[in-house]
């Protein structure tokens, strides 16, 4: 009786546990399911001449790039009958998470998309990632008008793995107005740039700089772009490396600093908003003259701003004891990737090459927003003029630094988003943070 | 003879019912619950090809993690405000609605509890999003209403009050369904014991602790395993409200476990957290099992 019992009970506690467990995978078990299916599919198609299956994974199920990408499969098919694209989409982080789970197995998907660099790397760590230097040397017309800071984002050991779909770039956005009124210049430094803020709180602006640090994603790219500025860039390409990663400069600590510094003209409130509720009611609105964003966020921004409301862009200032390149601008290409395990490797090169082209990238600038990597893909008559400015900042930048999360190892660049953001609420200091960290870049080696 | 071989064929008859469910269990249970053991001495991403045997490196980790002194402490609070709050206050609740008093009103008020219990977890976190949001949100705006200003707060944003913030949701949500196990309890309890008590003069609350707390004893146990083994893998709550933070002040084994597993890429570490909360849910649920249990074969 007893016996039985107790069985029940740790079993109860099992499956109490096992359910958690699921948790998380729960809700990308019925998108496994599909992928599997649509594998099959492509196996039972006849090779030649006949019907051909191309499973396309990306990261983007939201509109409007969803139904963007739906219009141009849609049109691809309709224009080669003997092809179906399966298409496939998951947000984000849920597709970091399963890309990295099918990547190394045979359900891996034809084609799928992929941040650069160590993002990149990882995906190539498997093996299956197809090599596609063949493709950009026997078509230079194509590849000719791709940006090629874009591919160089993807390119290791001088092999290409991808084809660049987008460039992107964070940079502040200022309100002209509110500057215009106080008469305030465009910072270049950082002292410069914490006197406009002092100038801003004193002409009554509670929040002069404002960001959403529920996000921690929008913590790192602060990180990033600081660190890069500040720290040597030898040091950092060491530090950022996870075999060889220590996090001892005293650099790391004064960016952290700095970082204290800055959040303390967020105000009370930024701790427990996101990046797109800061954006709306505090940017948009007026109420922060001052918000780092990405170029990616020019349309949502104008969705949201009053008609007269007008912003400009201006680079992370440079520090005046900073070590590393201040002409440099944080953003990266994402792109796609062929897998080496595709059935149809020709077929799904002459989608890929297809879909980023001035066809695909007219429709992402002017549909979505979002910069494309193909060089004379939108001019005046199709962008806004924010979106070509932007591209005039990327195309001028010393070098794209990559995001803080494709820069380095999770495992370091968690802690220092959940530290930073102890920062920001006064419950860490930057020392204490600091010594998280090597000790997170400690256990990677 | 013959009697033998008849039980011999109705054990047999017996096993193959069993099969299913055995087959069932070992294959979604017993096999991921043996497998996570061996993982937890492993060390692999979720996309390396190979495993690497890593004895207790693993379990070495664990013991010098801070991460999990906050997580434990964070999981300690969640269970004893549950159990506080679902069982304690569940039970004074359910006692109300079965008074003849609220004989008439009862059904209503059943359904008004037991509602936030259906609704999806992740609908109720983002409904409390919006009441706990610090510039419009119904919580600060109710507390400015009344003349509160100064209880206004930055509730998942500060340090002091996210954790409590988060549970209060989890209390929201479940109370109702506690509730209603102790509903089915109460109605069980033979009617003629309050008769005999209210003949004897006992007063409502004499009652309530002589008779109801007594006779609800084995829901006492279920509900008791039920919010503690709840509290120690709640993972929902503080992955949508707060995602851990403000830093690490919301921090949860479970979430803890998801992080390093899916975010930090470290599914051997991920199975060894793992393996502390399969282990202390295992005990707690042995301890309460002991200590109520017993008294049931007693009487």
């Amino acid at each position: 009786m007893k016996l039985k019992k107790i069985a029940s009970l740790s079993l109860a506690a099992v499956m109490a546990l096992s359910l958690t467990a699921c948790g998380g995978g729960a809700s990308e078990a019925p998108a496994e399911n599909k992928t599997e299916t649509k594998a099959e599919g492509g196996a039972a198609a006849p090779a030649e001449g006949g019907e051909v299956v191309i499973n396309f994974f990306h990261r983007w199920p939201n509109d409007p790039k969803n139904s963007m990408f739906k219009e141009l499969i849609q049109q691809y098919m309709d224009e080669n009958p003997n092809v179906t694209i399966n298409m496939d989409c998951i947000l984000n982080d849920q597709y970091k998470e399963k890309i990295r789970m099918v990547v190394s197995t045979d359900e891996v998907p034809d084609i799928f998309s992929s941040w650069s660099g160590t993002f990149a790397q990882e995906m190539i760590a498997s093996g299956n990632v197809s090599e596609l230097n063949e493709m950009y040397e026997a078509d230079t017309d194509w590849s000719s008008a791709i940006a090629q800071a874009s591919v160089d984002g993807f390119t290791f050991d001088g092999k290409i793995y991808a084809a660049p779909w987008s460039q992107d770039g964070k940079v502040f956005y200022y309100n002209k107005k509110i500057f215009a009124e106080n008469n305030l210049e465009v910072p270049k430094t950082w002292n410069e740039f914490i006197s406009v803020l002092d100038a801003l709180k004193a002409a009554g602006y509670e929040t002069p700089v404002v960001e959403g640090l529920a996000d921690n994603w929008a913590i790192l790219h602060y990180l990033g772009t600081m660190n890069q500025r500040m720290v040597d860039p030898a040091v950092l390409t060491k530090d950022y490396d996870p075999a060889t990663g220590e996090f001892t400069d005293p650099a790391y600590t004064e960016v952290l600093k700095k970082w204290q510094q800055l959040t303390s003209y967020m105000g009370e409130t930024c701790v427990a908003i996101d990046h797109e509720t800061a954006r709306n009611t505090y940017f948009a609105t007026g109420e922060a003259p001052i918000m780092y964003l990405q170029f990616a966020e020019i349309p949502m921004l104008e969705k949201a701003i009053p008609e007269d409301f007008e912003y400009g862009f201006f680079n992370f200032p440079a520090f005046e004891e900073g070590k590393g390149d201040a002409n440099a601008l944080t953003g990266a290409p994402e792109g796609f990737m062929i897998s080496n395990k595709a059935k149809n490797p020709e077929e799904c090169q002459k989608f890929l090459k297809w879909l980023v082209s001035k066809n695909g990238g007219e429709a992402l600038t002017t549909k979505c927003g979002d910069i494309s990597s193909v060089a004379g893909a939108v001019d005046e008559s199709n962008a806004l003029p924010a979106q070509l400015e932007a591209m005039d900042i990327i195309k001028s930048a010393s070098t794209l630094a990559p995001w803080f999360d494709n820069a380095c190892d999770a495992s370091v660049y968690t802690v220092y988003g959940q530290g930073a953001q102890a920062i920001a609420t006064g419950d860490e200091t930057p020392e204490s943070v600091m010594e998280q960290v090597q000790e997170a870049a400690a256990s990677l080696h | 003879m013959g009697w033998i071989i008849l039980k011999k064929k109705r054990n047999l008859q017996a096993l193959l019912f069993a099969i299913p469910a055995l087959i069932i269990l070992g294959t979604f249970v017993y096999f991921p619950l043996i497998r996570n053991i061996i993982y937890s001495f492993q060390d692999f991403t979720l996309s390396s090809t190979t495993k690497e045997w890593v004895g207790l490196d693993n379990y070495r980790t664990l013991l010098s993690d801070k991460t999990i002194l906050i997580c434990l402490k964070n999981n300690i609070l969640y269970a004893l405000i549950s159990i506080v709050i679902q069982v304690g206050f569940g039970l004074v609740l359910a006692a109300v609605l079965e008074d003849v008093a609220f004989h008439k009103f009862a059904p209503f008020l059943r359904s008004v509890y037991f509602i936030p219990t259906v609704i999806s977890m992740t609908v109720v976190c983002l409904l409390f999003e919006f009441v706990y949001n610090p510039q419009m949100g119904l919580l600060n705006s109710f507390l400015e209403l009344i003349g509160l200003d100064e209880l206004t707060a930055v509730w998942l944003g500060s340090k002091k009050t996210a954790m409590y913030a988060v549970i209060a949701v989890s209390q929201w949500q479940s109370t109702g369904y506690v509730t209603m196990l102790f509903i089915v309890a109460i109605q069980k309890i033979p009617r003629d014991l309050y008769e005999a008590a209210e003949v004897d003069g006992a007063s409502k609350i004499k009652r309530f602790f002589y008779i109801t707390v007594p006779q609800v004893k084995q829901m006492f146990f279920v509900t008791m395993i039920l919010t503690v083994v709840g509290a120690f893998t709640v993972f929902n709550e503080p992955y949508i409200l707060t995602g851990g933070g403000p830093g690490k002040a919301t921090m949860v084994l479970s979430l803890h476990m998801y992080q390093t597993g899916f975010v930090k890429n470290n599914m051997g570490y991920a199975s060894t957290i793992a393996m502390l909360i399969f282990v202390i849910t295992a005990i707690l649920s042995s301890v309460q099992f002991f200590t109520y249990g017993t008294e049931k074969e007693d009487r």
